[in-house]
Formats: structure tokens, C-alpha cells, sequence
């Protein structure tokens, strides 16, 4: 079962999207805020990040670059009410960019995509 | 002091050594690649040294000049060139020439220094600053083992990157490389080690075809790439999509197929693709690169001419359905001509796998190849001609996504092969 941690301040998309989420049998683990994102990477090596942008105290854009120092591998999809952010380079360390919608079908098919993506290590 | 000493077989190439302050050790190289760049070589000389003694103050730092002895001087309008730094010049036998064989020279050097970190400005730069070595250096000094840039570049400059290394190199190793061949890069000691006991080295990666080898060994090497913002345009001599390709798209395009054969077991495995670490942000400073000029009569003669001569080329290897739809194309009037991504990804793949088999002889091919790329620039010409920078960002990121859709038509017909 791959795991997935969404880092969004506010609630209602936590609630929502763990229990989408979860309906499609992912573990998913939620985040209010930043502070402490590179420990729980760290702790519960997750399969994807799902990583919104714009919140109160972190900018997701600055999250993700501290992201791929440590983890350069991990999969990271940038969740934003905004589509404007995607002209900022440091979308471009995403995987994908999903503009937020009630409707999860982008979503779950970048997920899919990004869980799938395969380069060899050896 | 001036020492001109001839150093040993390094990969099997003798070079002219100027090393005038005995230079052994360094962390931070410059190197500056050139032939007959007597006219341009001081300037990105001088940039290095302000961005060396600017962001590289407390480690040891030398610029290396890696030239193919050339007749113009450049060796010593060079050395000449007032500097804080220290300077090497280095050059290939007079009788060998070539960007990839100047930096053949550089591997073996920074190896022999030691260095931790590589940069590599190309010597006829006229928008190259000292922020250039930091962003392409800073990181190599941290986790990356290879730094390509990102510029901002006008939507019709660097056309053979956008149409075949950026969605090539992406769909094949699964690294998102906007500018496989920018032709400005940094790189690791370890990397330098790694490009520098390569075992795949040819004459077309001795030529232009080095900026894709280096980008597609990173690659393959697994190395943590990071892709670094170089803040201004690139800015050389600006050529249009329609001007002679000279030699280098062959030596990038054979290059590519030549690494399709020598990796494809590592290539085979990948599926999608990743992005890279970004060092940068933000393009709302961002000037504006200077205009290109599209000759779009020319690209249509050009295919349509060129492809009227090739069919049956096209025919001995291409399978029906694809060479169907490439006559249907080519029977579309100039006013609503249109190369779909998807037939353009299916068509290089389809010479990949013609040059893996030798259906003909391997310059027939590229050569064969030439028209269909004139035909597929002129489709994105036409197509971006309305779009600012970023929706043109976004169309290539597309045609991206349909040459990875595509890869299983590539797997099948190589193993047809």
C-alpha cells in the first residue's frame, strides 16, 4: 500500500483528500504546516508527497527545494488553488502541478503516474 | 614565468600544457572551451575571475582555457587577459579539433587537480556574469554532481534541443533536462572521474555531440542533477530554425542514437520521468532574449523538397501505418501544414531504431532525418507563433508527455530490431 503525505493548511482538504484517498487504498498521512516536514520525511519515508503551496507560515515552492536536497527522488505533486505559481521556477523540481479542484480526478491520475514512474538504480 | 610542457597519453590525446604558476591543486575549475575565439575569449575570462573571487574567495581556483591550438591567438589574448586568478591554457594537438576533445583535455585535468567542482562557459558568451560560475558552481559544492543551466531563451532559439534532445533524453532516461545541450554546464570531481574513464567515446562526442554525452552519462550515472537559473538570456550569435545545421545536428542526433545503443538496457526500464532539483526563482526579472528571426518559406522548401527525394528511405524501414501518416503530412498545403507531436515522436524513434539496425548506411539517415526536423520546426513555429514564453513552456512540456506515451512503440519496434 503506497503512502502518501499531504502537507495543507487548511482542514477540509486534509479531511477530504485522506478520505478519497483512502478509498483508493493509499495510507495517507496528513500535515497542517511545514515545520517539521524533512523529520516526517525522513521518519515515515513516504511514496509522494502531495504538497500545497500558498499557506499561512511556509511557501510549498521553498518546502520542495529543501525537499530535493535531501530527498532528490522522492515524487512531489504541487497542489495549489492557484495556477499562477506554475510560472515560478521552482515548480519545475515538481513532478506534476494539479491546480486544486473538489473533483480528485487529476489528481489521483498524476498520483498514479508518479508512483509509477520507474528509472533503474543499477 | 611561462612553462610549455608536453604532457603524457591522457585517453590516448597528447596536449600543449601553459601552466605558468604550476598550478597542481585546485577545488574550482573554469574551463573555457574555444577555437579561433581570439576576438571573444577576454570576456568570459574576466566574468570567471570576478565570480571565482566573488562567491569562491576562500578556496583555490584556477581557469583553464581548453583550446585546439588555435591560429588566431586565442592562447595568448588568454593567458594575457588580466586576472586575480590563476590561468592554464591547454590545448589538442594541432591536428585534432572539437569542442568534446577540448574538454576531453578538461576531465584529465581537473582530475589531476583534484577539483571538487567544474564549470564550463562557453568562450564566445556575451551574456555570461560572475553569477554564471556560482550558480553552475555553488551546487556541486553541496549534494549535485552535475549542473545544467536554465536560460531564458527566445521560443525559436535552440530548436534542435526543444524537438529532439529535451523530449528524447526525458522520455529515454527519465530526467527532465531542459537544456541537455546548453553548452554551459557544471560538474563534480566525481563526475569529472566518471566522463573521464567513459569507455563510450566517439568521433561526433569529440565535435558538438559532448554536451549531450556528458548530460545522457549524468544521467545514466545516476548522478543527483540540479538544473540552475542563469538570471540573463543566453546570448550568442542567434541563428534561425531555417539556417544550415552545419555539422552539429548530425554529431547531436548520432550522439543520442549512439548512447540509445549503448545504454538501451538501462533505458528500457524507464518509465515516465522525474524532475530535477531547481537552483532559482521567479521569472518576473527576466529579460527578454534577443528576437529570432524565422525563415518560414525556407523550413517549407526544405521539407517539402527534402522529403520528395527520401520516400523510399522512408519506406525501407518505417512501418506502413506511420509512413502513411508521414505522406499524409507532407500532402497537407503550406497554409495548413501541421507535424503532430505524436507522429514526430514515432518518426525518431523509428530512425533510432533504423540506426541501430543499419537499415542504411548511418549518415544516409541523418541526413534522411534533416527535412522531417525542418518539417516538424515549422509545425511549432506556426503553432507558437501567437504564445508568450510560458505557454510555449507549456506546448513543449506536452509534446514531452506524447514522446513518453509513445515509448512503448519505441520498445517494440527496437526489439524488433
Amino acid at each position: 500500500m503506497a503512502k502518501i503525505l499531504i502537507v495543507d493548511d487548511e482542514e477540509g482538504i486534509r479531511m477530504l483528500y485522506s478520505m478519497e484517498l483512502e478509498d483508493e487504498g493509499y495510507q495517507v498521512i496528513a500535515l497542517a504546516d511545514g515545520r517539521e516536514l524533512l523529520e516526517v520525511v525522513e521518519r515515515e519515508q513516504p511514496d509522494c508527497l502531495v504538497l500545497d503551496i500558498k499557506m499561512k507560515e511556509y511557501s510549498g515552492l521553498d518546502l520542495l527545494q529543501q525537499i530535493r536536497k535531501k530527498h532528490y527522488d522522492l515524487p512531489v505533486i504541487l497542489n495549489s488553488a492557484y495556477s499562477s505559481f506554475k510560472v515560478d521556477l521552482k515548480a519545475v523540481a515538481a513532478d506534476y502541478y494539479v491546480v486544486k479542484s473538489s473533483d480528485l480526478t487529476e489528481l489521483k491520475e498524476k498520483l498514479k503516474a508518479a508512483l509509477e514512474t520507474k528509472i533503474p538504480t543499477e | 614565468m611561462i612553462s610549455v610542457s608536453y604532457t603524457g597519453e591522457g585517453l590516448g590525446m597528447k596536449s600543449v600544457e601553459e601552466n605558468p604558476h604550476n598550478i597542481t591543486q585546485a577545488e574550482i575549475v573554469v574551463g573555457i572551451p574555444s577555437y579561433n575565439e581570439a576576438e571573444c575569449i577576454a570576456f568570459p575570462t574576466e566574468q570567471a575571475d570576478k565570480g571565482l573571487s566573488k562567491y569562491f574567495k576562500e578556496r583555490s581556483c584556477v581557469i583553464i582555457n581548453c583550446d585546439n591550438n588555435s591560429p588566431d591567438d586565442t592562447r595568448h589574448v588568454f593567458m594575457q587577459t588580466p586576472t586575480s586568478n590563476p590561468k592554464i591554457y591547454i590545448s589538442t594537438p594541432p591536428d585534432v579539433q572539437g569542442k568534446g576533445n577540448n574538454l576531453r583535455n578538461l576531465f584529465a585535468k581537473a582530475v589531476e587537480l583534484s577539483a571538487s567542482a567544474v564549470v564550463v562557459v562557453d568562450a564566445d558568451l556575451a551574456s555570461v556574469t560572475p553569477q554564471w560560475v556560482r550558480n553552475l558552481g555553488e551546487p556541486l559544492l553541496e549534494e549535485f554532481d552535475y549542473v545544467a543551466p536554465l536560460y531564458v531563451r527566445h521560443k525559436y532559439e535552440g530548436t534542435i534541443a526543444t524537438n529532439i534532445a529535451y523530449p528524447l533524453t526525458r522520455a529515454l532516461y527519465g530526467r527532465r533536462v531542459r537544456q541537455p545541450i546548453g553548452g554551459d554546464f557544471g560538474f563534480s570531481g566525481k563526475m569529472a572521474r566518471i566522463f573521464n574513464e567513459a569507455a563510450d567515446w566517439t568521433d561526433d562526442v569529440g565535435q558538438f555531440g559532448i554536451d549531450i554525452w556528458m548530460t545522457t552519462v549524468a544521467m545514466r550515472s545516476h548522478a543527483p542533477i540540479i538544473q540552475s537559473f542563469m538570471g540573463k538570456p543566453k546570448v550568442q550569435m542567434p541563428k534561425g530554425p531555417a539556417a544550415d545545421l552545419g555539422p552539429t545536428f548530425a554529431q547531436v542526433v548520432g550522439t543520442i542514437f549512439d548512447l540509445m545503443c549503448a545504454y538501451e538496457e538501462f533505458w528500457k526500464g524507464v518509465k515516465w520521468s522525474r524532475p530535477t532539483a531547481v537552483l532559482g526563482f521567479g521569472l518576473g526579472e527576466m529579460e527578454i532574449p534577443p528576437t529570432v528571426e524565422v525563415n518560414v518559406q525556407g523550413l517549407w522548401e526544405k521539407f517539402s523538397m527534402g522529403v520528395e527525394a527520401r520516400w523510399d528511405l522512408y519506406r525501407s524501414f518505417m512501418p506502413p501505418a506511420t509512413f502513411d501518416k508521414l505522406q499524409e503530412v507532407a500532402g497537407l498545403p503550406r497554409e495548413a501544414f501541421e507535424f503532430p507531436p505524436v507522429l514526430w515522436a514515432k518518426v525518431l524513434y523509428d530512425f533510432a531504431c533504423a540506426y541501430k539496425k543499419r537499415a542504411a548506411p548511418r549518415e544516409n539517415l541523418i541526413e534522411g532525418l534533416v527535412p522531417l526536423y525542418h518539417g516538424r520546426t515549422l509545425s511549432f513555429v506556426v503553432e507558437t507563433e501567437p504564445m508568450n514564453t510560458q505557454q510555449v513552456e507549456e506546448l513543449i512540456e506536452d509534446q514531452c508527455l506524447q514522446f513518453e506515451k509513445c515509448k512503448p512503440y519505441l520498445l517494440e519496434r527496437w526489439a524488433a530490431h
